[in-house]
């Protein structure tokens, strides 16, 4: 029975498909992470000097990027990739 | 366009006699963007102000008052006045309406004052409400301790056994018990002791209300209540001048802001005795206007020269900033608004407003791509485009309606009218989908997996309709292949976005000057991207010895080698990490799309294929109206968040690509910017 689905396919895929959403969460929490501070100290800033918005904008999502990384990830495991195939 | 207007320095000398006439030209023209004087010089002063500025300073800080009791804010004009109609009515303004204006909003504020005191005095009271006893009676004793206040347990037991003389009072409301002891002032320090231990807290008795506690309670009461009947005439009042003169107020404000800026403007002068020069900057061709318009003015007694550029350049070395004043045409010019949140561009640098304008509305309208989404968000921002008339305002609308053309235009090219595979398939292929009502031969093959459906595992665009290109239009999102084909687009848009900016990074390095940090930080940046892309393509059409891959493998080296030996060494090539996340930073514009997609897909199956045959009792049955209504209600409520969350993120997205991809090649490297602002003001409520 095992044996079979492995062959099929099946699991393998199905673990597949788990990977790609961790890589896309995991990535997701650590991008929080980064951001949370940078978000206080920048709302901080704005608060005393309206005119920092723009570049606080700019550090607040530079740590967006990670999360791209891990969507990145997931989609070349979802898609592109076809050890099974 | 992409550089600021060309800008020339400009001294004007002439005789404090002509002074005046030239202050009342200068500021009518409004081109000279002044440089202040920084009193730097020995042979100069800094000028004194005209002798009406005092005059002038009292009234606006009178009527800035009026204006902040009639809660009236700067706003856009709806009518506009000529300046002798608010010569004439200035004073009535400033005097007798200030007066009633003043006076009324006092008394408002005094009547709140009092009503404030009395709901406290009422509320403290409260808990004593039930206690047999006058309020005067509670307190003013020589010789008695009084202690009022509430406790947690009864207290008569334990203060008849400190105090054989004693009073006391209690009563109970609710939860609380309220005390009032009597004892002699000897036994006064035992007795609170005692008070303690039964969790007394004390009520400080207001002095001025009298009779029982419940009278009084109610007196203070109808008195708050009378109070506010008293105020609501005298607020109307208020209203309705703010309704009568708002505008004539905002025209005087401007009218004396004018004349008291025309009168304190010789501070910023140098001036002798006798005499005054004014410098300052302005835009290349005015200057011929502006000298013969000064001259005119001046009966010839004044001198306008302009600084030829070595000397102007040597002001600047000095520290003195040109100011920037963007060049872009009327459907740009919204577009600043995004440039100016992050900074003005200093004189010498490129500006950013056009390629923001190329590519924002493109990037919004590839995530956000639906043509409903799209129609809902156009006639949502023509709407606001006639509430809110402040040119911020007007230019965050106009940014997105252009933007939200081009979701439309995509929305078309994805198949998109909320959402993929539902009105777009009933509007226009009936042939497969009079399935949108659950009709369709086999619901159950819709939307089982993501990119699964009617057109199969890869969607339009795939071998299942025929060669790669026939199918493509209109592209399922959701389809793997259009998956495939939205990742190589994404980059693609990013190659060229950010070599726009190591374009205009080279440019504007060579325009300060610094060829090495021109050829060797912002060129290899140029080369090491595009060449990635390239190789990134070549690899996957062709594997790892397709030439193109090679190619760019070489330029790749060749453009680490460049930035080695740049202006930062070995630390330049530090930075190749980020050159290749700011690549992939760019898939944003596909994974956000996505999402939005994916939502309006899940909202669409849920209402269609599951609630709805559901409530109806099985597939293929006629719908019920509890059905029809729940799947509305369901659509409704789960589209509309994925709207709001559809303005915002395409938003916030390009905005980045645009701030860390992009602007971080050539944008603000040597600092913001002076915004052009000349001497002068645009008439808003005031009219020749």
């Amino acid at each position: 029975m095992v044996v079979e689905t492995i062959t099929d396919g099946g699991v393998l895929y199905g673990l597949l498909a788990v990977g790609a959403g961790l890589a896309t969460g995991l990535a997701g929490i650590g991008a929080g992470v980064g951001e949370q501070g940078i978000g206080a100290a920048v709302v901080g800033v704005v608060a005393e000097e309206p005119g920092f918005l723009g570049k606080g904008l700019f550090l607040m999502l530079l740590p967006e990027t990670l999360i791209i990384f891990g969507l990145a990830v997931s989609l070349i495991l979802m898609f592109a990739w076809k050890p099974f195939a | 366009m992409l550089r600021p207007v060309e800008m020339s320095r400009v001294v004007v000398a002439g005789s404090n006699k002509v002074l005046e006439p030239l202050i009342e030209k200068l500021h009518e023209l409004n081109l000279l963007h002044v440089v202040n004087y920084s009193g730097a010089d020995d042979a100069f002063n800094m000028g004194k102000p005209l002798g009406t500025a005092s005059g002038y300073a009292e009234q606006l800080i009178r009527l800035r008052s009026i204006e902040r009791y009639l809660d009236i804010s700067d706003k856009m004009p709806d009518k506009q006045f000529p300046e002798s109609q608010v010569l004439s009515q200035m004073d009535g303004i400033l005097g007798s309406v200030g007066d009633d204006v003043i006076a009324t909003a006092e008394r408002v504020a005094e009547i709140d004052n009092e009503v404030k005191i009395k709901q406290d005095q009422a509320k403290v009271l409260k808990p004593l409400a039930g206690l047999p006893l006058d309020l005067e009676l509670l307190y003013g004793y020589n010789s008695l301790a009084a202690y009022v206040g509430t406790v947690a347990s009864p207290v008569e037991a334990d203060v008849s056994r400190i105090s054989y003389v004693n009073e006391v009072f209690t009563a109970s409301t609710g939860k609380t018990n309220a005390v009032a002891v009597f004892v002699p002032v000897e036994k006064a320090g035992e007795v609170s002791g005692v008070l303690a231990e039964h969790g007394f807290s004390e009520i400080s008795v207001p002095r001025g209300p009298t009779g029982s506690i419940a009278g009084a309670i109610s007196t203070l009461e109808s008195d708050a209540k009378r109070l506010e009947g008293d105020k609501a005439p005298l607020q109307k009042n208020l209203k309705e001048i703010r309704a009568q003169h708002e505008d004539l107020i905002l025209a005087i404000d401007e009218h004396l802001s004018i004349k008291s800026q025309k009168a304190e403007s010789p501070l910023r002068f140098a001036s002798t005795d006798n005499a005054f020069v004014i410098d300052g900057w302005l835009p290349t061709d005015q200057y011929e206007t502006l000298k013969r318009e000064l001259e005119s003015a001046a009966g010839g007694r004044v001198q306008v020269e302009t600084l030829d550029g070595s000397e102007a350049d040597k002001l600047v070395e000095t520290g003195e900033d040109i100011p920037t004043k963007l060049n872009n045409p009327g459907i740009v010019r919204p577009y600043e608004l995004i440039t100016r949140l992050f900074a003005i561009p200093e004189y010498k640098e490129f500006d950013p407003t056009l390629p923001i304008f190329i590519f924002f509305p493109l990037m919004f309208g590839l995530i956000l791509g639906d043509v409903a989404y799209g129609l809902i968000i156009l006639i949502m921002m023509f709407m606001l485009k006639r509430k809110f008339r402040t040119p911020g305002w007007q230019s965050l609308i106009n940014i997105v309606i252009i933007a939200s053309i081009w979701a439309i235009i995509f929305g078309f090219i994805f198949g998109e009218i909320f959402g993929p595979m539902g009105l777009w398939d009933y509007i226009f292929s009936g042939a497969h989908h009079a399935g949108i009502l659950g009709t369709v031969a086999d619901p159950h093959h819709v939307g089982t997996a993501f990119g699964e459906g009617f057109y199969g595992r890869l969607g339009r665009v795939g071998p299942e309709i025929g060669s790669f290109a026939g199918g493509v239009f209109p592209m399922y999102r959701l389809a793997t292949a259009s998956v495939l084909v939205l990742i190589g687009v994404s980059l693609f848009i990013g190659v060229v976005h950010t070599g726009i900016g190591s374009i205009l990074g080279v440019k504007n390095e060579l325009a300060y000057g610094e060829k090495r940090h021109a050829y060797f930080e912002r060129l290899p940046v140029l080369l090491f991207q595009v060449f990635f892309g390239l190789g990134l393509l070549g690899l996957i059409v062709g594997g790892l010895s397709h030439p193109l891959v090679l190619l760019s493998a070489l330029v790749v080296v060749i453009s680490i080698i460049m930035m080695v030996k740049g202006p930062e060494g070995v630390m330049g090539a530090t930075h190749i990490p980020f050159f290749v996340s700011n690549l992939i930073s760019y898939l944003r514009l596909l994974a956000i799309g996505l999402a939005s997609v994916g939502v309006a897909f899940a909202a669409n199956q849920l209402a269609f294929y599951v609630l709805m045959p559901m409530l109806s009792g099985g597939e293929g049955k006629p719908l019920t109206t509890i059905a029809i209504v729940v799947g509305i209600v369901v659509l409704i409520v789960v589209h509309f968040i994925n709207l709001l969350l559809g303005i915002l993120s395409p938003f916030m997205h390009p905005l980045r690509l645009h701030y860390v991809e992009m602007f971080t090649k050539f944008y603000s490297a040597h600092g913001g910017g002076v915004e052009y602002s000349p001497f002068g003001r645009v008439r808003r409520f005031l009219r020749d």
